[in-house]
């Protein structure tokens, strides 16, 4: 097992490394940031001690060399426009990804599987089919398309909710929170709904087709002809056996939410880190978009990397159960 | 009787409730703009929504107006004394949100402050010519230049004043940000006092009721930051904000219709232009069967006639820009300091255009590239399409690339386009400024021309543009500048399209404000309506 744990650990590792490399000379072939940022009429001199200061008058090498050695120390680097650290300019906004991606992945996962198994459970019924409808509508309609709906009817139309910002935040453990406040709450609504609408849908889906499986198996049968419940049943059995393949999409979900929540961010002006990336790609602001870049591959990595531990451990239990 | 008294005691309770409600919305106004600022340290960046947040709480030396001419700021004065020194008279009783009085040390601080803390888009263009200064006494100052500095005083509408006493501790590039964001150091003599900010979010303010130009009438001021355009309209529509900047010209057409919204239209300082490559060899023009031509049709005066005789700028403004713009026929708007009343509007004239082509040996036209922005300015990419079609009527075969900045100009800088349009602000409302970065060639040693990417060169253009930055004869300088003008326009490398005009957006019948040509929105200047 500890050699497992070595063997992938080196391998995350190296795809870092690799990761650091095409994300920086990507980033830097992207284009050269003094022509966006620079005003037309700087002279020439003026221009010369800009591009010195931001270091880009060294070799594209030795700037990777700069930036590696900086990262191992745990230094981003600053952010060209903000004039601020990098870490510390994500880590400010990071807090308000989190609080509306988690809101709308664990809901829609609630939610979209309690649909689901009753969708697979009750296959025929018009209910279910009313939420298979809903289900494709999830999948096919653009998101971007939706917050603008979704901001035109209740924001604009009824009046019943903001139609973006964040709204009142309450600080807890020195971050604030929109979540604590009846306000910020309501702020958070509309782009919760809007992010979690596709995942909502992915969720019904996962789990009718497990419920399906599941409820023809001699498992359920078996236990059906032994005088168990329905709802034991659904409940011991049917929720743990599709569990696995939920939690594992669950996770990676949350992953790529948290990574790529623009959309929803920009409609909303939830001043979050997608919000931020945006801003810092149309103004080619290097260190930040290399250091989210870099945090981004990071945080895949490690859920890949808890993934494959927890199948590893998973793996020798399995196979007792079948042996048995 | 009973009726009409709970009536009575409806219609009071009403009243009241009207009355508390109308007191709250006209003391807090909450703006939603499209973009900044970068940090609260108004010497980091030169960005136009940089310097719009921080005339909020700082003052400037000089002011600019509305349209962008020079009047009197926090000084009241300024003359040359000699070839290179200007005196610069400060105005008495101004008082800091700290309650201190702003003197001439405040003014040396911040121009000596400049370069040491400015970010990328550098805030030194605003003292380049600055060598030093000399305090004569509080309210007098000596400012020496490297030589003869006639635009000093332009240059000077960006330069914004700080407490030199609040800001000395932030004054290094790793302590400026932290101390002005966090409302320590952010200590300045304009109409509102920092209340809290956070990047890309509210800049909340507050009245400073000491305020030399008088007491402004908002108790509170909201700015949002709400960069996408639809929920920025949104915002309004929900009440959510009070006023917006940037409404999109699709949009404009619908807030025209709408009862709710008034629709506030303004002249912007923007000029469409397009560029004509002048090297011997240009990259992206082509024979029509795709090969190279022997030489740069582009260098032909025939050819940029033609080009210019093809543009329609009316159909431009009426059908493309949903008639927010004017045709434009030099490259700033009428009545800034340089701008010429002697150049004539362009005639649209495709039959001529196409004799042109013919006599200048293009009988069957050639194949361009043309290149331009299309998230940068309202409508970029809409007229670089119509101007597509345009070329393409009289034999100009034209690839249109609308492109985004991020790409467009590093690109541009690097020489790869031909033909390409580029939106440009006179942000100083002065020549020198944009005949200066554009027209003037390419030359280190005299800092003109750094913008100049078509290898431009008139020599009587460049002569007069060197010749006027050393005239402090205002009146003299004019001429000079409207003379280059004139040559600039009349030689067709850069053949101006379109004036750009912006609408701000708000709540029917609930503010009064006079749209600036450089778009800031500044809430000192928005009255509630009466």
């Amino acid at each position: 097992m500890l050699g497992f744990v070595i063997q992938r650990l080196l391998q995350a590792i190296a795809v870092m490394a690799v990761m650091s490399v095409i994300v920086f000379f990507g980033v830097y072939a992207i284009g050269n940031p003094v022509d966006i940022v620079i005003p037309p009429d700087a002279t020439q001199e003026i221009r010369e001690e800009a591009i010195r200061r931001l270091g880009l008058d060294r070799p594209v090498w030795e700037q990777y060399g700069i930036f590696v050695v900086n990262l191992l120390q745990g230094d981003f680097g600053r952010s060209f426009i903000y004039n601020e650290p990098v870490l510390q300019l994500i880590g400010g906004r990071l807090p308000a990804t989190l609080e509306l991606v988690l809101i709308s992945v664990v809901s829609a996962t609630v939610l979209g599987v309690s649909l689901g198994i009753y969708a697979g459970y009750r296959p025929d019924g018009w209910l279910s089919k009313t939420i298979m409808a809903v289900s494709i509508l999830g999948f096919s309609v653009p998101s971007f398309w939706v917050g603008l709906i979704l901001i035109l009817t209740f924001a604009v139309s009824l009046g019943w909710l903001p139609a973006g910002g964040r709204g009142e935040t309450v600080e807890l453990w020195g971050i604030r929170w929109s979540f604590l406040t009846i306000d910020g709450l309501s702020h958070i609504v509309l782009p919760a709904v809007n992010l979690a609408l596709f995942k909502f849908a992915m969720m019904i889906r996962l789990a009718r087709a497990g419920t399906r499986e599941i409820m023809l198996t001699d498992t359920v049968k078996f236990a059906r002809a032994a005088g168990i419940s329905e709802r034991v049943i659904l409940r011991r059995h049917l929720l743990k056996l599709i569990s696995i393949p939920i939690i594992t999409v669950f996770g990676l979900e949350l992953g790529s939410t948290l990574a790529f929540a623009v959309v929803t961010e920009t409609i909303f002006s939830w001043p979050g880190v997608g919000k931020l990336i945006i801003d810092s790609i149309a103004v080619l602001d290097r260190p930040v978009m290399v250091a989210y870049l870099i945090l981004i591959a990071l945080l895949f990595v490690t859920i890949n990397f808890v993934v494959d531990l927890v199948f590893a451990l998973i793996d020798p239990r399995l196979r007792t159960k079948a042996a048995a | 009787m009973k009726t009409t008294f709970n009536l009575k005691r409806l219609i009071a309770a009403g009243a009241v409730a009207a009355l508390g409600a109308g007191a709250v919305s006209a003391q807090t106004l909450t703006m939603g703009v499209r973009g900044g600022p970068e940090s609260l340290d108004p010497h980091f960046s030169a960005l136009g929504s940089h310097a719009e947040a921080a005339k909020h709480i700082f003052d400037t030396l000089v002011w600019s107006g509305t349209d962008l001419q020079i009047e009197p700021g926090l000084a009241t004065e300024w003359t040359p004394i000699d070839e290179d020194t200007w005196e610069f008279k400060l105005r008495e009783g101004v008082k800091f949100h700290d309650g201190s009085d702003f003197t001439a040390e405040d003014v040396k601080f911040s121009i000596e402050r400049i370069p040491v803390v400015t970010g990328p888009t550098t805030t030194t263009i605003y003292v380049r010519r600055v060598s030093e200064v000399e305090i004569i006494d509080d309210y007098t100052l000596n400012i020496h230049t490297d030589g003869p500095a006639a635009t000093l005083p332009f240059d000077f509408v960006r330069l914004f004043i700080v407490s030199s006493e609040a800001a000395a501790d932030f004054s290094t590039p790793e302590t400026a940000a932290a101390g002005f964001n966090s409302g320590e150091a952010t200590i300045g003599t304009g109409p509102y006092k920092y209340v809290s900010w956070e990047p890309k979010g509210d800049l909340v303010l507050e009245r400073f009721d000491d305020y030399w130009r008088g007491m402004g009438a908002w108790e509170q001021v909201i700015r949002k930051e709400i960069p996408n355009d639809s929920s920025r309209l949104a915002a309004l529509k929900s009440g959510q904000v009070d006023l917006v900047n940037y409404v999109s010209s699709v949009d404009y057409l619908a807030l025209e219709r709408d009862a709710a919204v008034d629709a506030i239209k303004g002249d912007s300082v923007y000029v469409m232009n397009l560029q004509l490559d002048q090297r011997e060899d240009t990259p992206k023009v082509f024979a029509n069967d795709g090969s190279k031509l022997d030489e740069n049709p582009l260098r032909d005066p025939l050819v940029r006639e033609a080009i210019d005789l093809a543009i329609d700028r009316e159909t431009m403004v009426d059908i493309v820009l949903e008639g927010l713009g004017k045709p434009a026929n030099q490259m700033m708007p009428p009545g800034f300091f340089g701008s010429s009343e002697d150049i004539p509007m362009p005639e649209y004239n495709p039959e001529r255009a196409k004799e042109l082509l013919a006599e200048a040996g293009y009988p069957d036209g050639f194949k361009i590239e043309l290149y331009c922005t299309a998230d940068r300015l309202p409508g970029d990419g809409a007229i670089c399409q119509g101007l597509g079609q345009m070329f393409s009527q009289i034999g100009i075969t034209t690839d249109v690339n609308a492109i985004s900045k991020t790409v467009y100009f590093p690109a541009q800088a690097r020489l790869e386009y031909s033909v390409f349009m580029n939106g440009w602000g006179t942000l100083t409302g002065e020549a020198s400024y944009t005949l200066g970065s554009l027209a003037h060639s390419n030359n280190p040693d005299v800092k003109l021309g750094a913008f100049n990417r078509i290898e431009y060169k008139n020599d009587k253009v460049d002569e007069l543009m060197q010749a006027g930055a050393t005239m402090l004869d205002a009146d003299e300088r004019r001429a000079t500048y409207e003379e280059a003008m004139e040559l600039t326009m009349a030689d067709r490398a850069y053949i101006s399209i379109v004036q750009l005009q912006t609408v701000w957006g708000a709540k029917a019948g609930a503010l009064e404000f006079d749209p600036r040509f450089d778009e800031d929105t500044l809430a000192f200047f928005v009255k509630p309506a009466e």
